[in-house]
């Protein structure tokens, strides 16, 4: 316990002391990739949710994001609405496409080998995903807002402000999902589940309707993210396989069941990788550096568990 | 390998092997349409039989499209550079894949269940990111181009070549189901610990498997880029080529070396007409049929005929 | 005077976070002797085996056998060098028939050809007393569940043998036959047997020496009928196993 304490202890200091070097080279750098940090942050919370409590990796994750961000997208360009106004409809519809998933796939693989839990999922995340392209084509989409252009100055340098919305967006998922896990029943019984399973069931609680609310609950925050990730970014109908590999490995680096340290994996991965933008030629390397640091960490993570 | 052969399951092998023989030599009489579906069957079935000899041992790999792209770069760049012959670059590119596959095989390799699946999953990202940013050998994003296909474009030719990389992947295939391999990796799926005190050093048979299945795949990748002359990062690492193969397998029949070739034949033929249906977007298809099939048959088409083929005989 | 074990350990010691396990146990086997294992449960008899089999490595001391340090080796070559054990969760290879799952030894241990792992598997099945062998597993009673499980580990040609509480689940009928085949197998093959097990009338008929863990300790060795007298294990273990068996 004490030893893991120093460990972070280390990591920590060991963040800090690079966050203050990067922001004496490039402050943007370390702007970015908080403002970055928190789109993961807040992209990689739901599924470390679902992986907590039903223990599922949920392959089809990112492709609940593209969903919800084409459906804010067909719902404000109809109604001639803004995005968040329109989210109001697509978060609830997605709680219902997430419990419908939940119904018709998940449920049935729960019992069954990973394997199968893992190809199922990732059926689903085509489905989804051709199911958008055979919709709408796969033809790049974008809302331009004038409000997403906001920028400040400090001394010489000036940034975007407007993504710095994600970071809120990430802290109110955080302390939302912590609120719902600690001081709802709902969310103590899925705490429970999450821990033991067959005791929950002892004891009294619906483990399956558990399992569907999670999932449903998981599938609505993604009405939320995805509308937000609409506002500033291009969609098409591949643009979540990405999010799905970076969330769990973000969720991996964190330790299933730790959602905070979520956010602590988000800021060095997205710092980093913000960082190797900034070098001259680098900005296509980028995701290169994600994905190696992505195996290091799997890896690092897998041999302790398995010494 | 079962010891004991009933007369039917006999007339059915023959009945089955007389059927294979004439669909694989049909597309030759049928002109160059059918061969071109042949091909693309053909091209899939390598894809779905290597990725089942992989699972046989319990690592799922969502990796496919990564080895075969990694293939089809090497052949195309082999041609470009080298000048090398077009079906000397099948051969180099198997040998490539298989040194990659074997240096990330040894580290990645003792990653189990989600953990080996998801970095697969990210092993085809970073190979493609790498030929899209080593610009001055791969050209880059825009990729390269050779300056002709192979055999000139005679389709009945390169018909018969994938009809001859077909049957070494079906050879291959059987040669794991009826070897010591059978057993190595059947032992390490079902429990590794058990698989161990029995001598079976799995570290080896699992890299043995991740390497010859990469080769395959990334030979069929070189003979795919030679078949059309070009390569690019986004068509040549597409996501399809990991989610056909493995809908295929999964339809006709996982851990089996049949099934994956009954899948490919069926939807292979299948998913033509489709095409010409819904141009944009048939791909769904093979998504609701990974799905319901892991819902309603997990087995597969072979499976399903397996144990009709039991309960009659107990009948 | 040196003598010359077959296999013996060194202060071999593990510890799993803060639980040592198996502490300081200086252990060893001679060829043709049948030694029992027993202790109460969480004794650290099942994890003493391990790391034998090479399923967990020491944290400090040795595993020497013919006079080579083996600890660090890993478990698929200490199958080879003659260490086999059985499971006392027995997990038979389900998507393996009966003989498949017997000749994986003679195929991986052994390094033999197909054909020969199947005739030498099926002769060790007879052995045992198994027939229809290319039954599923899943067809399997509790006694051959039991008889596979001593083929399987007879299979890699061991030197010495770990039997881990094969008896339990077992009716006095049944034990009766496997303690027979067990002690034929011994005598016949020269083999060096480490039986674990909490039935004691088992131990007292198979073995002629017993060595008493608890808590990761040796806390007594010697021939049963002076263990079964010496207070430190009447109270360790002799008491509760009286109690659970009833
Ligand atoms: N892999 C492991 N990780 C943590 N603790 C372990 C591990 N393996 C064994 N232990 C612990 O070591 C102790 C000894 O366990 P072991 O299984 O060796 O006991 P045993 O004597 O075989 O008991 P039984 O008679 O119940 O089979 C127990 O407290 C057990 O919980
Ligand atoms: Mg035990």
């Amino acid at each position: 316990m004490s030893k893991t304490l120093r460990l972070q202890i280390i990591l920590g200091g060991c963040v800090v002391v690079a966050a203050v070097l990067i922001f004496l080279w490039k402050p943007t750098v370390l702007i970015y990739g908080v403002q970055r940090a928190g789109l993961y942050a807040a992209i990689a919370l739901p599924m470390a949710l679902i992986l907590g409590v039903v223990h599922i990796v949920n392959l089809a994750h990112g492709e609940l994001m593209m969903v919800a961000a084409y459906i804010t997208y067909y719902l404000s360009r109809s109604l001639g609405v803004d995005p968040f106004v329109a989210m109001l409809i697509t978060a609830p519809v997605m709680f219902g496409v997430g419990i419908l998933i939940y119904k018709l796939t998940i449920s049935h693989a729960v019992k069954g080998p990973e394997l199968n839990q893992l190809i199922l999922t990732f059926g689903v995340a085509m489905v989804l995903s051709q199911l958008v392209n055979l919709l709408t084509t796969s033809q790049t989409r974008k809302i331009s807002l004038d409000y997403v252009t906001a920028s400040a100055t400090i001394g010489e340098t000036s940034f975007g402000t407007y993504n710095f919305l994600f970071v809120g967006l990430a802290a109110a998922v955080l302390i939302g999902l912590q609120l719902f896990l600690k001081r709802t029943r709902l969310g103590q019984a899925a705490t429970a589940v999450g821990q033991n399973p067959n005791g929950a069931e002892i004891i009294g609680i619906d483990v399956q309707r558990t399992y569907t609310i999670v999932v449903a609950i998981a599938a609505g925050l993604m009405g939320i993210i995805g509308t937000f990730f609409l506002t500033k970014f291009s969609i098409f109908p591949a643009v979540g396989g990405a999010y799905t590999m970076k969330s769990f490995c973000l969720v991996a680096m964190a330790g299933i069941g730790n959602l905070p340290m979520i956010v602590v994996s988000s800021l060095i991965l997205a710092v980093a990788e913000s960082s190797i933008q900034a070098i001259p030629g680098g900005s296509g390397w980028a995701p290169l550096v994600f994905f190696a640091l992505i195996i290091l960490v799997i890896m690092t993570r897998s041999f302790r568990r398995s010494s | 390998m079962k010891p004991t052969r009933t007369t039917g399951s006999v007339i059915a092998l023959w009945v089955f092997g007389v059927l294979g023989v004439f669909v694989a030599v049909l597309p030759l009489l049928a002109g160059p349409y059918a061969q071109a579906i042949g091909r693309s069957v053909l091209t899939y079935l390598i894809l779905a039989v290597s990725w089942d000899m992989l699972i046989r041992s319990g690592q799922l790999s969502f990796g496919i499209a990564g080895f075969f792209g990694l293939g089809s770069y090497a052949a195309v760049m082999a041609g470009k550079w080298l000048g090398m012959a077009p079906i000397l670059t099948l051969l180099l590119a198997g040998v490539v894949v298989a040194l990659v596959a074997a240096a990330v095989g040894s580290v990645v390799l003792r990653l189990r269940g989600m953990y080996f699946a998801i970095t697969t999953l990210a092993l085809a990202e970073i190979f493609r990111i790498i030929i899209r940013n080593w610009n001055n050998f791969t050209g880059g994003p825009n990729g390269a181009l050779l300056s002709g296909v192979i055999f000139g474009g005679n389709a009945a030719a390169t018909y018969t070549l994938m009809l001859v990389l077909g049957v070494l992947a079906i050879a291959a295939s059987e040669w794991f189901e009826h070897g010591k391999m059978h057993f190595a990796l059947t032992a390490i799926r079902n429990n590794e610990v058990v698989a161990k005190s029995s001598g079976i050093n799995i570290y080896r048979y699992l890299l043995i498997a991740f390497v010859i299945t990469s080769a395959m795949q990334g030979v069929v990748g070189a003979s795919y880029a030679q078949q059309f002359g070009f390569v690019t990062p986004e068509s040549s690492f597409h996501m399809n080529y990991t989610l056909i193969p493995l809908a295929l397998a999964l339809f006709g029949g996982m851990y089996t070396s049949w099934g994956p070739v009954v899948g490919a034949v069926i939807l292979g033929v299948l998913g033509e007409y489709l095409k010409l249906y819904i141009p944009y977007g048939h791909l769904i298809v093979y998504g609701l049929i990974i799905v319901l099939v892991l819902l309603l048959m997990p087995k597969g088409i072979v499976g399903l005929v397996r144990a009709r083929m039991r309960e009659v005989s107990h009948d | 005077m040196t003598e010359s074990y077959q296999l013996r350990t060194e202060k071999l010691t593990i510890s799993f976070g803060g639980l040592v396990a198996v502490n300081e146990i200086n252990f060893s086997l001679s060829p043709g002797e049948i030694v029992g294992i027993i202790g109460p449960n969480g004794a650290g008899k099942t994890t003493l085996i391990n790391l034998l089999a090479g399923l967990y490595y020491p944290t400090s001391g040795r595993v020497i056998f013919n006079d080579e340090d083996i600890s660090t080796r890993p478990a698929h070559e200490r199958a080879r060098l003659g260490i086999g054990r059985t499971f006392q969760l027995i997990h038979p290879l389900e998507d393996l028939s009966l003989i498949e799952n017997v000749m994986n030894g003679f195929l991986f241990a052994q390094g033999m050809s197909l054909r020969h792992a199947r005739d030498a598997a099926a002769e060790v099945c007879i052995l045992l007393g198994l027939s229809d062998l290319d039954r599923p597993v899943s067809r399997l009673n509790i006694l051959e569940t039991k008889q596979m499980e001593i083929a399987k580990a007879l299979a890699t040609a061991p030197k010495v043998l770990f039997l881990d509480e094969i008896m339990a689940g077992l009716n006095s009928t049944e034990t009766l036959t496997v303690i027979d085949t067990v002690k034929r197998i011994a005598s016949e093959q020269g083999l060096g047997v480490g039986v674990v097990e909490h039935v004691m009338g088992v131990i007292r008929q198979l073995t002629e020496r017993v060595v008493v863990l608890d808590g990761g300790r040796i806390i007594a060795a010697g021939p049963y009928a002076e263990i079964s007298r010496d207070p430190q294990v009447v109270s360790a273990y002799l008491g509760e196993a009286h109690d659970a068996e009833d």
